[in-house]
């Protein structure tokens, strides 16, 4: 569903990612996994056209996409829930929702109608975000942000998301809320590329797993030979 | 009847002063998508207003010549951005602001050459007889721009609320690059914005145009005033301009009543000043903390 060959991006003259290749098949879950500054976010950067890579492939569903703007890669059917979770602030939660359905709603009138039924799906996932969907984005806790991020790319109907720390700066029962929902999500047939500092939690919901250092991939295997290679071991699960 | 006179100075002032605002609404429109505006907003006011009058002269009922006269400002503002903003945007520099000078410079030889540098009137089928209001009178000429200017403005916010491009709009104005992510085009919202703000500017540009006259020179301190509105309110506010607008065009209206004609720009400045030195994100403004 996903293929990257080679990827080469970074920022200015500083190159981050020096030929990074990895895979994702249709219906499984992908977890990339490194340390600070590896190239994870970047990869996804790349990946969904925020950062245009200078060098190398990103084919999304049998499409060459590398080089196309973000929006254009968004409208093929690639959602991306950013680090940072990236909420509109001002916008009202709902808002947020419908906006991730922008690629496949009218744009002047009967959206909310034809949204309807992804909005039940994602309130019935995040109950929270039902009751706070008249309210601002940016005055939600930083887990309803979260859940909102993902619920966002959700409403895509996306062929391929991409999650990038999920749990970054969230309380631990939070954190168990999420990976829930990604297991959920998983069960459900959906195609998920996951970047994660909790590479345990990680290994747990992924099929296939990459470890990334200095900007490529150093690593790679199923979560259970993963777990017992001796340097992931010591670096990343002791 | 001292109190009356400064009821009717303030009143008719502030009603001029809602022309600062609209223009004002155009450097917003544009600053939230892009964080760039068009330094030549005047001359696209008064570029557009010459527009219309031929459109006028040319016999074009009154009813035909409002759309057509917005529509040319639109598609000034499409070249505006298309020549002056885009390429400089793309190379993350601040070349905006030297381009859309130059553009503005370009409009006003391309006015003078085409339509003489005489100032002419505007004729109009709304009447310039005054009407008795609340003890003051008022123009219908003044109540065309009143509601001129706040009904394209209600339309504007009522777009931005109400329909999923609106709000496309508004995303990308919060978080670019998010709003990239859910497909929406930033490129093309900020052609949107531009085409916007020149119907705007083409709107001010006809409201006004019967009370002032119509001239190569004639929105020059308009939009100083409106610069100044758009500073002060802030550059988030569209309810913001409105008020410093009504409030900045009654304070002008009154300096020159009491101190002297000459003082009419004065209020302007000083208001300027006074925001950019107490509170430099408008009164309506957030503060917004730029990580880098």
């Amino acid at each position: 569903m996903l293929v990257v060959r080679n990827l080469h991006a970074g920022y200015g003259l500083s190159e981050v990612l020096v030929g990074t290749s990895l895979e994702v098949k249709a219906g499984t879950v992908v977890a990339l996994i490194g340390a600070n500054g590896a190239g994870k976010t970047t990869t996804m950067r790349a990946v969904s056209g925020l950062l245009r890579p200078s060098k190398g492939e990103v084919i999304l569903d049998g499409t060459p996409v590398q080089g196309m703007e973000a929006s254009q890669i968004a409208q093929m059917g690639l959602a991306h829930s950013p680090e940072g979770r990236k909420v509109f602030g001002p916008l009202s939660t709902e808002d947020n929702l419908l906006l991730g359905a922008y690629r496949r709603l009218p744009h002047f009138v009967g959206f909310h109608a034809k949204a309807a039924d992804d909005l039940e799906r994602v309130y019935e996932l995040f109950p929270r975000l039902k009751e706070r969907r008249k309210q601002p984005a940016g005055t939600l806790s930083g887990g309803e942000q979260q859940m909102l991020a993902i619920g966002r790319a959700l409403m895509a109907r996306p062929k391929v998301m991409l999650l990038d720390e999920p749990s970054m700066g969230l309380a631990p029962v939070i954190v168990q809320e999420v990976f829930r929902t990604i297991a959920r999500l998983k069960a459900e047939g959906m195609t998920m590329l996951l970047v994660e500092q909790f590479a345990r939690a990680a290994l747990q919901v992924a099929d296939y797993a990459y470890v990334m250092e200095r900007g490529t991939i150093a690593i790679e295997g199923t979560p259970d030979e993963l777990r017992a290679h001796e340097r992931v071991v010591a670096a990343y699960l002791g | 009847m001292p109190g009356s006179i400064i009821a009717q100075m303030a009143v008719s002032g502030a009603l001029m002063g809602l022309v600062y605002a609209l223009i004002a609404y155009g450097f917003q429109l544009t600053y939230a998508t892009s964080k760039s505006l068009n330094f030549g907003q005047g001359e696209l006011v008064m570029v557009s207003a010459f527009f219309s009058l031929t459109l006028i002269n040319l016999g074009l009922p009154y009813l035909l010549v409002i759309p057509g006269g917005l529509l040319f400002g639109a598609l000034l503002g499409l070249a505006v951005e298309r020549t002056g903003v885009r390429l400089a945007l793309e190379q993350k520099s601040e070349g905006w602001i030297l381009l859309t000078i130059i553009i503005g410079l370009f409009l006003f030889s391309f006015a003078e050459n085409i339509w003489g540098r005489d100032d002419r009137p505007f004729p109009t089928p709304i009447p310039s007889t005054p009407v008795h209001v609340l003890g003051v009178d008022v123009t219908w000429l003044e109540i065309s721009v009143l509601v001129g200017v706040l009904a394209v403005m209600g339309l504007i916010e009522l777009f931005k609320r109400r329909t999923l491009l609106g709000k496309a709009v508004e995303a990308v104005a919060a978080d670019r690059d998010a709003a990239e992510l859910m497909g929406i085009s930033a490129t093309r919202t900020v052609v949107l914005s531009y085409a916007l703000s020149g119907g705007v500017a083409a709107l001010a540009g006809i409201l006004v145009s019967p009370i002032t006259t119509v001239g190569p020179t004639m929105a020059a301190s308009f939009v100083l005033k409106a610069f100044s509105v758009a500073v002060v309110a802030g550059l988030e506010s569209g309810f913001g301009v409105v008020l410093i607008g009504l409030f900045l065009g009654a304070l002008e209206s009154l300096a020159s009543f009491y101190i002297g004609s000459g003082w009419r720009e004065a209020p302007g400045l000083l208001l300027l000043i006074l925001a950019l030195a107490v509170r430099p994100t408008g009164v309506f403004g957030k503060a917004v903390i730029r990580k880098v």
